[in-house]
């Protein structure tokens, strides 16, 4: 049991890893990505063959996952650069599906639909699988909460609230003499920063990673999550991502005790279950659970 | 913008507090007593796999039942604790974390797709947790598993194996194949290269594609430019129904070959006879004259079980055969070093876990032969050898044509 719930902490620190690289973006600077999947995706490709192919040690190919994605981040940020809405929200899922075409037709670097196993992870193999669950955990939580200072001191500073400005209206921000689309490029390079890292630590932890795994799906989970906590605070989308796991996995329990039901209606009634619990969240927070409150600015 | 937020009420805290509490609680209802053997199974109820699942579940729910009711495994009762594995890697990842971790089962029993194999995998051996699975990807058996994994889906060299065989045996002399982008796709493509030139046939191009396109029509003009006198479709139904309708179009009169699971009733049904006429499937054939499919037809309400379903009985059956060899040891390590002892062999061959179980119990030694075939492995975890069966579409129905 301990050992399971040490496993969904460690799940949930992802998800918490990819709503606050998600808040960054459209929380704080109100452009929205719907590729999440597919810079997490990116960033676990390049720790993985960094590792496993080129032999440089995990703290490296984290590194790596961050400073790469970040670049990818900022290229697709200045391409979009006069996008808004809708027409970011394609391109940038459109980007995900090419980052996972990629993926599964360059077999030659990825090894195409068979994914990459035997993924180094901290001291795998060689503490029990439990012990190295818990370093995980702890790895993981150390990641979450670094970023989540980092980002909390972008959204405190006169750098956040110029953010704030191009998400409100950027072209009052570029009437006060900000360089909206450098803010917006940066911000987006250390958002993909963010996702990369994420996807690095979920290719390190499971071991595996496949073109199959950066699947949409994900890229939905995260936007519920960053919603049901909280658009805009830092705190509300970890708080959020912890949320949607606990709803994905309790579910899990709650439809396995109703009886009378068949297999496949098990499983759609736990689907059915995690959007209902969310749209009840939202129907009673609309603005999430922690809303976000704006920086006292003195005056 | 600017919202006036709320803070998270202590009553809300509190509502949040209890029913984590009711999750949590109602996890122990569904532990289980201690004697029982506990097993998972891990299939994928929704998702591409999603109508595969369910049949695959019941094959295995119906064994479990059947060796319940005649007592058990040396007197224990059976227990399945079962999970959707979405046909998606990361669910299946949690998914087997909860069966491992809080259900503690001895075997994750019938994973589909590979990747879903491949990301389970490593949970299953680290655990020391034995894993069967019905995904063919070459890859799988070459995990370090440590002898923790079978798998009774024939691998690609054995199927395009036969497959090269029956091509030849038509005579065909210039192939093309049109492949879907799978962990398959291209060991495929090697072994048809491997066996075509011993009966004097060749590989005269291939294309793989993505499966999710609308369209193919670059990718059938590259195989119609080629001239072959056979196609071999190697995809997935959605794919090979376009592609057999732009075939058609396209003016394309040669053969046509493709895996039954992809050209199957259903497509027959969606697309006019003249389209499919002619065109033989391959299928990694049940042993569908053994009682033990015959029993398991009746059971599943079918005449026609697919593989995997028959596949995922036998799974369990020589799961439970393993733990009454390791006399009743109920372990992944126990049935990773008794499975073979009961699935090949000089034993009394039988063809279901009760009787198999009533033998073992009579001292004798038993030899598993099931409704998906001779169920024999190698020390890798592959299957030694399987039938694969060969139709041929005609007037919308399939008509048998030989088994390899």
């Amino acid at each position: 049991m301990q050992n399971y719930l040490v496993a969904m902490a460690v799940f949930a620190c992802f998800y918490a890893l990819l709503a606050l690289g998600l808040n960054l973006v459209w929380g704080m600077a109100g452009m929205i990505n719907l590729g999440l999947v597919g810079f997490f995706a990116f960033g676990a490709y390049v720790s993985a063959l960094a590792t496993r192919r080129g032999g440089v040690p995990i703290v490296a190919g984290l590194v790596l996952a961050l400073a790469l994605t970040a670049v990818v981040g900022a290229v697709m940020a200045m391409i979009t650069a006069r996008l808004r809405g809708d027409y970011l929200a394609i391109i940038t899922l459109g980007f995900s599906e090419v980052v996972r075409l990629v993926a599964s037709n360059e077999i030659w670097l990825t090894n195409g639909t068979d994914g990459i196993s035997g993924i180094p992870g901290p001291w795998r193999g060689r503490v029990t699988p439990e012990t190295f669950n818990l370093v995980f955990l702890g790895v993981a939580a150390l990641v979450v909460a670094l970023v989540l200072a980092v980002l909390q001191r972008v959204r405190h500073s006169p750098y956040g609230r110029v953010l704030r400005a191009i998400r409100d209206d950027d072209q009052v921000a570029a009437v006060a003499g900000k360089h909206v689309i450098r803010f917006k490029v940066e911000a987006f390079a250390l958002s993909a920063g963010v996702l990369g890292v994420a996807g690095a630590l979920w290719g390190h932890y499971t071991s595996y990673i496949a073109p199959d795994v950066f699947v949409p799906l994900i890229t939905i989970y995260v936007v519920l999550a960053l919603t049901a906590g909280g658009t805009g605070n830092n705190w509300g989308a970890v708080l959020g991502a912890f949320l949607v796991v606990f709803f994905m996995e309790g579910t899990r329990f709650v439809t396995g005790a109703v009886p009378g039901l068949q297999a496949v209606q098990v499983a759609a009634l736990r689907e059915a279950l995690i959007g209902v619990s969310l749209l009840v969240i939202l129907r009673l927070r609309p603005s999430g659970l922690l809303p976000e409150r704006l920086p006292r600015v003195a005056s | 913008m600017r919202q006036r937020g709320m803070i998270l009420s202590r009553r809300a805290l509190l509502g949040g507090a209890a029913s984590a509490g009711v999750l949590a609680s109602l996890a122990g209802v569904v532990r289980a007593q201690p004697a029982a053997i506990r097993l998972g199974t891990l299939n994928p109820l929704t998702g591409s796999g999603g109508s595969y699942g369910p049949s695959m579940r019941k094959a295995m729910e119906w064994v479990a039942q059947e060796v319940n009711a005649a007592g058990g495994v040396n007197g224990r009762q059976v227990q399945l604790f079962s999970e959707d594995d979405q046909t998606n890697p990361e669910a299946a990842v949690r998914a087997a974390r909860k069966l491992i971790d809080i259900d503690k089962v001895a075997a994750v029993m019938g994973t589909w797709a590979s990747a879903v194999t491949t990301a389970v995998a490593p949970l299953c051996w680290e655990s020391k947790t034995f894993l069967t699975t019905v995904s063919g990807s070459d890859t799988i058996t070459q995990l370090p598993h440590n002898g923790y994994l079978i798998r009774t889906q024939p691998n690609t060299h054995l199927q395009i194996g036969k497959l090269g065989e029956f091509l030849l045996s038509l005579r065909v002399k210039r192939v093309f194949t049109l492949a879907a982008q799978t962990p398959f796709a291209v060991p495929s493509q090697k072994r048809l290269q491997e066996i075509l030139p011993r009966g004097g046939a060749e590989t005269v191009g291939s294309v793989i594609y993505d499966k999710d396109k609308t369209t193919f029509r670059s990718e059938v003009d590259q195989a119609l430019r080629a001239k072959p006198d056979m196609i071999y479709l190697n995809g997935y139904t959605p794919d090979c129904t376009i592609l057999m309708k732009e075939l058609f179009k396209a003016g394309y009169t040669g053969a046509k070959v493709a895996q039954g699971y992809a050209v199957n009733t259903k497509l027959l049904g969606q697309l006019p006879a003249e389209v499919t006429d002619g065109t033989y499937t391959a299928t990694p054939s049940p042993a569908v004259e053994s009682a033990g499919y015959r029993r398991l037809a009746k059971v599943l309400g079918t005449d026609d079980l697919d593989p995997y379903s028959c596949q995922c009985h036998d799974h369990i059956s020589l799961v439970l055969l393993a733990v009454a060899h390791a006399k009743g040891e109920a372990s992944g390590t126990a049935i990773r070093d008794h499975v073979r002892k009961i699935s090949q062999g000089n034993g009394v061959k039988v063809d279901s876990a009760v009787e198999g179980l009533k033998l073992l119990a009579q001292g004798k030694d038993v030899n598993y032969e099931g409704a998906s075939g001779s169920c024999d492995f190698t020390e890798l975890g592959d299957i030694l050898d399987c039938k694969i069966r060969f139709d041929q579409a005609q007037g919308g129905k399939f008509k048998f044509v030989k088994l390899i």
